[in-house]
């Protein structure tokens, strides 16, 4: 499987300690570590996680973005993280981000569920653009009113519902939570795709996933995981063929292309 | 040569495992390249008498010469159910299993508990270790009918004093965080502690970190199979830049000597 391109479509880059500048110390480190176990892309955003985050702040984050992109420009790729609560700016932001700084899809957090009608503009936005939706999701069975707008399975599906030609794409399957729930609540819509990262890995997640989503609608990714990353891609039961096609996902090619010009 | 310290047989309740039996742990163990492994059943957690738990462990193991030779037995003991001394005695000294294996959250009863201390003690006269998982599954996707409770650092810290000749395990948790605290309490103490890496990561060293602050003789190597995937912790040892010696004793000689093997 070595002689394949490898394609995490989830991680991070993230400001150094106290500051507002590119920790460019961890992501040489991500890089170098990607490179020792040979993934060729990482697919990077610097989401915030808590609050209400500011048209500015946003605008920070993916700039830090746009800088790890240009340190390491043959393996990182952006996705512009943006906060669907502020219509007008996060419109900007995505041209910015798309048309300018060359990054390759959004990256939502919780701040909404991706089914509130706060979203539309911007799943809209991403369907002119021809652009991935990178959305955080899992469902908490213990805790979740420590993220009470974190979207799973049953909120894609609905937005799946409103908008088929929108590409939605379901983060770490394996970020915690019941992903029995998310695959079940999501696993007919044909444009609802989820990457494979998290820490959590479950015997039988990979598995159950390919069953239910097909390898055309899984994508390799770690968000910080790397060796449950790897260890669930490894230990699955499925074809070599396919695990090549998770590692690489084709569907998801154009959009990389994109980012590299 | 791997000895892994943690395995299951038996139903888990929550979600369908496979490979669940000796047979299909052993199939697990070949496919992986793992020696040994200290294995307990499942349905001792959940039966209201985990004997009748311990002694179907015993049959299945005994049917078959191989399993005998592979699979290394934990009792599974609830100190708060009457007869608990009886069910010790039976499982080490009839059965001949090898270590204790304790479920505080799911049996409901503290670790210093009275009845808890005196089988922690009774384990040290016997000189077998005490194998105590922090968990079973990630806590983010529990069943609505599991344990919200983990073992905790602090549960561990409390009754470290109260049974200083104790070889305790700790496994499936947060190992980092949990030997940090654990450091005072543990110099120059009789019994000893180690520690499992499964939810270690690999980048930024975390693993080759843990295992200079903990020291690799009190790293061994447990992989919850079949509940989890085993690659993930051989992707650990595989990428970490330890020692061939480091790595040995943390794959099988530490257990090999604790279990006299």
């Amino acid at each position: 499987m070595k002689n394949n391109k490898v394609v995490n479509w989830h991680e991070h880059v993230w400001f150094k300690p106290g500051t507002k500048e590119l920790n460019e110390e961890g992501c040489d480190q991500l890089v170098q570590a990607a490179s020792e176990v040979y993934m060729d892309y990482l697919v990077c955003s610097l989401p915030i996680s808590g609050g209400m985050p500011r048209p500015e702040d946003i605008r920070l984050c993916n700039d830090t973005v746009a800088k790890a992109m240009k340190r390491h420009p043959k393996v990182i790729k952006g996705m512009a993280f943006i906060n669907p609560g502020y219509t007008r700016e996060t419109l900007d932001e995505i041209d910015r981000c798309i048309n300018e700084l060359g990054m390759v899809g959004v990256k939502l957090y919780n701040h909404y569920f991706a089914s509130d009608p706060i979203v539309r503009p911007i799943i809209e936005k991403c369907i002119d653009l021809d652009i991935p939706m990178l959305y955080h999701a899992g469902k908490l069975t213990v805790g979740p009113e420590s993220q009470p707008f974190l979207s799973n399975g049953e909120h894609f599906a609905k937005v799946a519902e409103s908008y088929p030609e929108a590409v939605i794409l379901h983060g770490h399957i394996g970020g915690g939570g019941d992903w029995h729930w998310s695959l079940k609540a999501m696993s007919d819509y044909p444009n609802i795709f989820t990457d494979i990262s998290g820490s959590v890995h479950d015997a039988g997640i990979i598995e159950t996933t390919y069953k239910m989503m097909g390898a055309d609608r899984m994508l390799f990714a770690t968000d910080g995981s790397f060796a449950a990353g790897i260890g669930k891609i490894l230990g699955a039961n499925i074809p070599d063929n396919d695990k090549i096609k998770i590692l690489n996902n084709p569907r998801f090619a154009k959009y990389l292309e994109r980012g590299m010009q | 040569m791997i000895i892994d310290i943690n395995t299951y047989i038996g139903h888990w309740p929550f979600r369908q495992i496979t490979n669940n039996t000796p047979e299909g742990l052993v199939n697990l163990m070949d496919k992986a390249g793992v020696d040994k492994a200290c294995v307990s059943n499942i349905n001792a957690i959940f039966y209201r008498n985990v004997q009748d738990g311990n002694e179907e462990l015993a049959q299945q193991i005994n049917s078959c010469q191989q399993f005998g030779e592979r699979l290394i037995p934990f009792a599974i003991i609830n100190p708060a159910y009457p007869g608990w001394e009886k069910d010790f005695s039976n499982c080490i000294d009839d059965l001949g299993m090898k270590g204790l294996e304790l479920y505080p959250a799911y049996h409901q009863y503290k670790l210093t508990s009275s009845t808890s201390v005196e089988l922690l003690n009774m384990a040290a006269e016997k000189n077998i270790p005490v194998h105590l998982p922090c968990a079973i599954e990630n806590m983010r996707q529990r069943h609505w009918l599991d344990t919200k409770e983990d073992l905790t650092g602090d549960n561990v810290a409390q009754v470290l004093p109260l049974c200083p000749k104790t070889d305790f395990i700790i496994t499936n948790g947060p190992s980092t965080a949990i030997a940090s605290q654990l450091m005072s309490l543990t110099q120059g103490r009789q019994g000893k502690i180690y520690y499992d890496f499964s939810r270690i990561g690999l980048l930024n060293s975390n693993f080759e970190k843990f295992v200079i602050a903990v020291g690799a003789d009190n790293v061994v190597f447990g992989s919850v199979m079949p509940m989890q995937y085993i690659e993930t912790q051989f992707a650990k040892l595989h990428y970490s830049k330890l020692s061939n010696e480091e790595k040995e004793k943390i794959m099988y000689k530490n257990l090999k000597d604790l279990l006299k093997l």
